[in-house]
């Protein structure tokens, strides 16, 4: 695979999920991505186009960053099928095609959930909450207090928005490289990371700054001695430390988070206004 | 009124990045947050509700084929109503509740999809190139989708919850700002355990 198709392929997924539907998946996103690979090899041979694409058109899913290790495998795949000479060598091809198709977007979904979705989004998040504060953006406040320039405002959402981008387009890009070149007992180049370690290493360090950050938002309210005990610190320490309490303990129930302020907004109007 | 549609346009925009397009994180709270606000003309107003979507969604991930209520609908609605001299703690409430309904309605559209997939299949299978065509109306559908849904929810809620907004009564916006302010700490506490290693 040349430079220029390897980056049609990089530019057309990022439309893996086009269409994505129930039925299918990214079915319409793959055929997509796949189409300008396809019609290369398949160029001295139109007539078996529409049947390959169909190929492509069937049921697959996965997570969108980790899908370049099954275009790269895919594509691998397809060199060897249109070479086939013989019809049962190309029925064995094809049943590898298919299980390498299915078996890897599982893989690859299971691990790009857990480490884009579960922890680099929490962690880039992260990032730009400790940046925010550092410069002075206090968003625990309705009003929050001070002028900032558009440096200070944007700088922290950027931060992260190159973080996040930065590994998720350098795993994009070299998914494909890697799968492509890759040989079957190398899991398509799957095994060249060490995914769990990353993972681990990143949620420790998340941890670890959640907390500073929780300790920082009470110090933020304790810090300032002649409120204290006041009638607003403790109405506030009391909010805080019953929704933080609240938050925790639905986390084991399993109750997502909007419902708990849903649950909250409902239940400050009803006692306001009895 | 012109900054209820620019952001309303944006908004949309932006929402493709969530599933449909690129998936370059422009459709995260944090991001689309700003951006809207500048719309708006309040840039820290956006950005806080950037933060605040965040963290109050942080707790979902669009797993398998689960979908998550949209940070970027939730953005769009809250600075779209902010923008129609509505408070930001209810803008911030009906922009949750649109994103509960926009993820609802979505499923529904992505339900109704397949069939005009298997459509688009059989013309694919005829002329292959159609491929091109097939995912740009898909893209144009899905924004169109989007424009709607966010123009109708804040057409529907914006000016006749302004009128009633002078009715008020004064504990009830106090209620508004309690529940708005409890937001990042319930967030917080929910990082923490996002970090676990066990987590869903």
């Amino acid at each position: 695979m040349n430079f220029t198709m390897h980056l049609r392929l990089f530019l057309r997924s990022l439309f893996i999920q086009t269409g994505w539907n129930f039925t299918k998946y990214q079915n319409i996103g793959l055929a997509f991505t796949m189409y300008p690979f396809l019609r290369r090899i398949y160029q001295h041979d139109p007539e078996a186009l529409p049947s390959v694409v169909d190929r492509y058109l069937e049921n697959f899913n996965t997570q969108p960053m980790m899908a370049s290790f099954c275009l790269g495998a895919l594509a691998r795949q397809e060199e060897r099928l249109a070479q086939t000479k013989t019809l049962a060598a190309y029925k064995e091809r094809l049943s590898e095609w298919n299980g390498i198709k299915r078996s890897l977007s599982i893989t690859s979904a299971s691990i790009g959930d857990r480490l884009f979705w579960g922890t680099l989004k929490p962690f880039t998040l992260l990032l730009a909450l400790c940046i925010w504060l550092l410069v002075g953006i206090n968003f625990f406040e309705i009003e929050i207090p001070g002028t900032f320039t558009r440096w200070e405002l944007f700088g922290a959402a950027a931060a992260a928005f190159l973080a996040f981008n930065a590994i998720a387009l350098f795993v994009k890009w070299q998914g494909i490289t890697l799968s492509y070149h890759a040989v079957n007992n190398g899991c398509f180049g799957l095994t060249k990371f060490d995914w769990n370690k990353t993972i681990y290493n990143a949620k420790r360090i998340g941890i670890l700054i959640s907390v500073v950050l929780l300790l920082w938002g009470v110090y933020y309210f304790v810090h300032d001695l002649e409120e204290f005990l006041g009638v607003q610190f403790i109405t506030r320490a009391v909010l805080v430390l019953f929704f933080v309490s609240i938050s925790l303990m639905t986390r084991d129930l399993r109750i997502p988070n909007m419902y708990v302020y849903i649950a909250a907004m409902l239940a400050f109007s009803l006692v306001s206004l009895f | 009124m012109t900054a209820f549609l620019g952001i309303c346009l944006l908004g949309a925009l932006l929402e493709l990045d969530t599933t449909y397009a690129f998936q370059l994180t422009f459709s995260r709270g944090i991001i689309a947050g700003p951006l809207l606000g500048l719309l708006a003309g309040d840039v820290l107003t956006g950005l806080q509700v950037g933060v605040f979507t965040e963290l109050l969604f942080i707790d979902i991930n669009p797993l398998g084929g689960m979908l998550p209520p949209s940070a970027a609908v939730c953005c769009t609605l809250s600075m779209a109503l902010y923008a129609l001299n509505i408070p930001i703690y209810f803008a911030f409430f009906f922009g949750v509740i649109g994103s509960i309904l926009f993820s609802v309605c979505e499923i529904f559209v992505r339900k109704r999809r397949g069939n005009w997939i298997v459509h688009e299949e059989q013309k694919i299978h005829q002329r292959p190139s159609r491929m091109n065509q097939t995912v740009i109306r898909a893209l144009g559908m899905s924004f169109a989708g989007n424009l709607l849904f966010v123009l109708i929810v804040g057409l529907a809620i914006g000016p006749s919850f302004v009128k009633l907004l002078a009715h008020l009564p004064e504990q009830l916006q106090l209620a508004g700002r309690f529940a708005y302010m409890a937001v990042p700490w319930i967030g917080l506490a929910t990082l923490i355990s996002a970090f676990r290693l066990k987590t869903r």
